[in-house]
């Protein structure tokens, strides 16, 4: 067995895997204002669920927060985690775009599931999980309704920054501007997406392409970054848990006498 | 119980020419007061051709290496805040800032401000920004700014390009010699021009050394003991300090002593390191990895020969229009390439350096060239030479951490 435990900005995950490598156990919780609490957390809640003591289990950690996991063996990056996830469940995937609260991140996945290339923006929230977060508030809706929303325009406005801050004030000046909330939320997908295209491009857009993190539940961003990059995008049917499920694999196959 | 003592010791090995190398710094300060007391003191840019003010007796220090100095002591933000509240762009260069900060008030820095200059002497083959940095300086200390100007090369140096900087240069000389009444003498030239081949030499024989395995130098080494090949190429005691230096080297190559204690992973990195966190380098060694070789410390690799003031001057237009900065991505990729054959690296670190938009432009198109040509791996990381603030240190972590687990 091998439990994965992924401490992101705004969620923490936990995966434990059989030692077929089958998902016997997961959470999923707000990481909150501490990530020690949030681990702690994460562990009862996959020991309650499988109904399996973890004593003796190894775990790997991954993700921002990983430091303060401080029953992992190790800690591996989330970039390297995420590749050998998605690899665990589809290995065919060439590109992954993992769009998370706090930052964006393309991989190219080579043959052993190991990344071979990689991208990352982590210095400001635009193209990222905050970004959308932002204007979901001032259309005064929920991050949940904010991609429906935006797939009913007909004809998204333009939203010229990429910038949080000044995409901001563009989306207020379209509300004064008696625009219509689906046209403005389509807006922001495109804006926000057009950075995630240039991440991607960076690092080679070889299908078939995978998208993972929070960001890959909003349908309005897959749609639009379909468009944008010109690929069909397979989406694993959690596509938060990758991170801790790659590094439950890699917990794994540490237990089997691996890296 | 030898493993016990392994326990103990730190992943690095502390070069005893370091020692020497504070007592350099002190002296080249002392002499840099005394010029600048005796009205002869230039600052001079680091990619100027300093051995024409040292032929002609001039005392020279460098903003730039005061700056490092900022940078390392962490007041750089302290001291840009001060160039930042005269309305300095927080997107200047932090060299600049700080530069321009200390001169405004010396009193709220620590080491003070470089000595009042009676000459400012910029080159911009490694910049455009030292040219107006240099005019501010001029503002405020009264004294002239001596541009000289080389035109960027795309693969060879033109005719007419070359004719321009060489009557620069000519120019050089006859303004210090008519500004501070002094004779350019054949035998003095001879001298500069020696002294200053065989501290070069030394230097590359060191940088060279670093192709055994272990590597006897890691990154902080080179980025330290860079300093008199800098600043005093042409003095004596520039060049008896590489003797020193070359000795300790290749002491270490002979008895296989590395710079770190478990060599595993060879990296190469690109532009100015992070002097607020020289010690990313130390963790990284308690992982065994070392930078056998970097783009920056290399630049400073210009060997010149020459016999006369005719050879001196055609040796100047040649070695320091040829800078990389001042040659196109093309001349840097190749010497990335270079480096990583040369000294057999598994991959590659690209700090791009915030307010250095000179040595950072084209980073991300040179990653992809030079993975492409040479098969490894390469990322990277963002922050500033001196201003701590953008510079991040867990997401540096992220991203080289997740190149070390491409290459374990």
């Amino acid at each position: 067995m091998g439990v994965g435990i992924d401490v992101g900005s705004t969620t923490t995950k936990g995966v434990l895997l059989d030692s077929s490598g089958k998902i016997v156990a997961k959470s999923l919780m707000l990481t909150g204002a501490s990530a020690t609490q949030a681990v702690e957390q994460t562990v009862r809640n996959i020991s309650s669920s499988a109904n399996i003591d973890l004593n003796g289990v190894p775990v790997i950690s991954t993700g921002y927060g990983r430091a303060r996991v401080e029953l992992a063996a190790k800690s591996v990056t989330e970039i390297t985690c995420h590749s050998v996830g998605v690899h665990h469940i589809n290995p065919e995937i060439c590109l992954l775009i993992d769009v998370g609260g706090q930052d964006a991140k393309a991989i190219r996945i080579g043959s052993s599931g190991r990344p071979e290339d990689f991208e990352l923006n982590d210095k400001c929230s635009a193209g990222t999980g905050r970004f959308l977060e932002v204007m979901a508030r001032v259309l005064e809706i929920s991050l949940d309704e904010l991609g429906p929303l935006a797939l009913q325009s007909k004809k998204p406005c333009s939203i010229s920054s990429t910038c949080t801050v000044f995409a901001e004030s563009e989306v207020i000046g379209h509300i004064g501007a008696g625009e219509s909330a689906a046209d403005i939320a389509a807006g922001v997908h495109v804006s926000m997406v057009s950075k995630i295209a240039a991440l991607s491009k960076r690092v080679g857009v070889k299908e078939p392409v995978c998208v993972t993190g929070g960001v890959a539940l909003n349908p309005a961003f897959r749609h639009h970054l379909s468009n944008q990059l010109g690929v069909e995008l397979w989406v694993p049917e959690e596509p938060q848990l990758t991170g801790a499920l790659g590094a439950a694999v890699l917990a794994l196959e540490r237990n089997a006498g691996g890296k | 119980m030898t493993e016990e003592r392994a326990a103990e010791e730190k992943p690095y090995r502390r070069l005893e020419t370091q020692a020497l190398l504070q007592q350099i710094a002190f002296r080249h300060g002392l002499e840099a007061m005394e010029a600048s007391e005796n009205g002869n003191l230039a600052w001079v840019t680091s990619g100027f051709p300093v051995e024409i003010p040292i032929a002609l007796d001039l005392g020279v220090v460098y903003p730039e290496q005061a700056g490092a100095i900022i940078g390392a002591q962490k007041i750089g933000p302290e001291v840009s805040n001060i160039a930042e509240d005269l309305g300095y762009s927080q997107e200047l260069c932090s060299y600049a800032r700080v530069s321009i900060g200390s001169t405004e008030k010396p009193d709220e820095v620590p080491m003070g401000s470089l000595p009042t200059p009676q000459l400012l002497l910029a080159c911009n083959n490694i910049c455009g920004t030292v040219l107006k940095w240099y005019d501010a300086i001029s503002e405020m200390t009264g004294a002239p700014v001596y541009l000289l100007d080389t035109p960027p090369i795309d693969k060879v140096q033109l005719p007419h390009n070359q004719e321009y900087v060489r009557r620069g240069v000519e120019r050089l000389i006859e303004f210090i010699e008519s500004h501070f009444n002094r004779t350019f003498e054949e035998a003095r030239i001879r001298e500069v021009a020696e002294l200053s081949s065989k501290a070069t030499g030394l230097w590359i024989r060191a940088l060279e050394a670093c192709k055994t395995k272990p590597s006897p130098l890691n990154c902080a080494d080179r980025f330290l003991t860079m300093a008199p090949v800098v600043s005093s190429r042409g003095t004596e005691h520039c060049a008896e300090f590489y003797e020193t230096f070359v000795a300790e080297v290749e002491n270490r190559v002979k008895n296989g002593i590395g710079a770190i204690r478990d060599e595993k992973i060879r990296l190469l990195w690109d532009n100015i390191p992070p002097w607020h966190t020289l010690k990313f380098f130390n963790i990284l060694a308690s992982r065994g990895v070392v930078f056998p070789a970097d783009t920056y410390t290399h630049a400073w690799t210009g060997n010149m020969v020459a016999v006369d003031k005719s050879s001196l001057l055609d040796q100047v237009v040649e070695t320091y229009s040829r800078v990389y900065l001042n040659m196109g991505l093309d001349a840097k990729v190749d010497k990335m390439c270079q480096l990583i054959k040369d000294y057999d690296l598994d991959g590659f670190v690209m700090f791009s350096v915030r307010s250095c938009k000179r040595y950072s432009l084209g980073q991300l198109v040179s990653k992809e060239l030079v993975t492409e040509r040479t098969g490894v791996p390469g990322v990277i990381i963002e922050g500033d030479m001196v201003d701590s603030r953008v510079y991040n240190a867990a997401q540096i972590e992220t991203r080289v951490d997740a190149l070390l687990e491409m290459l374990m």
